[in-house]
């Protein structure tokens, strides 16, 4: 392992650890690696030595579907005590992203504050909801999900997401966890050689992961960025500045913006749409479609649908959405793409659906190379859907 | 005590468990716990013996060449006993109320207490 992936990027907005802080955390990741490339194996075993044959025994047909592993591989030892295991290791990383942050929470506030000099922007707006789908349950079991404010211009549950991301995803992500839109950029210099876009926007860009990727790839163009949530949002900013990117945040529903109509090259998002709900991500699509210029593009990146998945890996993928507060995950990964790029206004001809590399590939040859819960990351591939205008 | 605010500690939704009986999901959450601090503990232990052989006090060959005498040993196994005894408390304490007077053997017992002070007057 390179320190790319031992050691997150430093910029001013990262609270300094203890070292007994930083101790924990790298416990959270230690323990994470271990349930990944240790435990998670024997998922498979224990499904293909006994409980597949289960299924085929007592139901008289291979199973097709995740449903009908589902009521038999939830009643196995081993998937029982790795989810047990998966469940605590994510409680102990937010936790332990949580520590620092709280103690150094009075400086990070103090720090977000850019005074001057600013290159880019932030417009917060405080008559904005929090929409249904965020404030239900707190996604990815977060405490206090993306938007919970407990000092006045907190930053707090920004400076906890940027730091669990990276332990989370193991520093396969990167050392600034921008590898979405790496890979996003990569993609799309394949599909569209030379391509320049002279306004991009990022939806739902929480902490500015892949958003400062977009500045750093096309200085020249403008970059906007919007989220609900402005503790995401002034942290992105304080963000954003201390690594000299100018990138224009401000607290808007991606649903329903305030930007004119044709005035974007590209839009794209970083695993957005499966935190959102039926209703509200026809609406994102449907305004995709209205910020498009003619022959812009958008592009949205998450993990592959489950259609024509094997059932068990469609019933492993589909861990998180009970078990790890993605009340939407399901239902996304089972969408009709193309009829929801069809119903925005896209031409159907033009939507697509595709496998991107992942552009972090220092360590691809230890990843899993499986899309599991735990792991998205370790999947050396983003699923990217979108259309062209 | 610091006077910082406190950050939310639990996701807001329904926690899942895995386990028939979800009092071994919290115990493998303790034990994780337990484990996360023995990983700090080791990792700080670390530290000291990086620190110290650079300063050139002791390094990791005098560790491994330290001879501990008699008496340290003693304090050692004494002191693992009492850390074992803490951990497994729960398996001789059910044990230990078998063995104590009548009364301590179950829940009806402590209820006839409950309720016999409650009643008691002077």
């Amino acid at each position: 392992m390179d320190m790319n992936e031992l050691e997150q990027g430093r910029h001013d907005m990262l609270p300094k650890p203890t070292h007994d802080e930083l101790a924990r955390q790298q416990f959270a990741r230690s323990f994470k690696e271990h349930i990944v490339a240790k435990i998670h194996p024997g998922v498979r075993v224990a499904y293909e030595k006994r409980v597949e044959p289960e299924i085929t025994k007592t139901t008289g047909k291979a199973p097709v579907l995740r449903t009908d592993v589902e009521p038999f591989m939830t009643k196995d030892p081993h998937y029982q005590m790795w989810s047990a295991l998966l469940r605590t290791s994510q409680e102990i990383m937010w936790s332990a992203a949580q520590k620092p942050v709280e103690r150094d929470l009075e400086g990070l506030v103090r720090r977000s504050k850019v005074n001057g000099g600013a290159k880019g922007s932030l417009t917060l707006d405080p008559s904005l909801a929090v929409p249904r789908y965020l404030s239900a349950v707190d996604i990815h079991c977060q405490p206090g999900g993306y938007h919970t404010e407990v000092v006045s211009d907190d930053v707090a549950p920004g400076a906890v997401y940027d730091r669990a991301v990276f332990i989370y995803a193991m520093g396969q992500m990167g050392p600034d966890n921008s590898d979405i839109g790496r890979s996003i950029i990569e993609w799309l210099k394949e599909r569209r050689p030379g391509f320049e876009p002279a306004r991009i926007l990022d939806m739902g860009c929480s902490v500015g992961h892949s958003t400062v990727a977009y500045a750093e790839q096309w200085p020249q163009a403008e970059v906007q960025a919007i989220d609900v949530a402005s503790p995401m949002l002034r942290y992105a900013h304080a963000r954003a500045e201390s690594m000299g990117k100018e990138i224009h945040y401000s607290q808007q529903n991606a649903e329903g913006t305030n930007f004119e109509d044709n005035s974007f090259d590209l839009i794209v998002s970083s695993i957005l749409l499966h935190e959102t709900s039926q209703k509200s991500i026809k609406n994102i699509i449907a305004e995709c479609h209205r910020l498009l210029k003619p022959g812009g593009i958008m592009v949205h990146a998450e993990t592959p649908p489950y259609a024509g998945m094997e059932a068990f890996d469609a019933f492993m993928l589909d861990w998180d959405t009970v078990n790890n507060n993605e009340p939407f995950w399901r239902r996304s990964h089972e969408i009709d793409l193309k009829q929801l790029a069809a119903d925005s206004g896209f031409d159907p001809d033009k939507e697509f659906e595709e496998m991107a590399s992942s552009a972090f590939q220092v360590a691809k040859a230890k990843r899993s190379n499986k899309f599991q819960g735990g792991d998205f990351g370790g999947g050396g591939f983003w699923f990217l859907y979108g259309a062209e205008k | 005590m610091s006077d910082n605010p406190t950050l939310p500690r639990k996701a807001k939704g329904e926690r899942p468990f895995f386990f028939a009986d979800p009092d071994v999901d919290k115990l493998l959450a303790m034990l994780m716990g337990l484990a996360g601090e023995v990983s700090v503990m080791r990792d700080r232990m670390d530290t000291i013996e990086q620190l110290a052989a650079q300063r050139g006090l002791f390094n990791a060959t005098d560790i491994e060449a330290f001879e501990p005498t008699a008496e340290v040993m003693q304090q050692r196994a004494a002191r693992r006993q009492e850390m074992l005894g803490e951990i497994t408390r729960i398996v001789y304490s059910e044990i230990e109320g078998l063995e104590g007077r009548p009364e301590d053997k179950d829940r009806a017992s402590y209820a006839e207490a409950m309720s016999m002070v409650e009643q008691e007057t002077d």
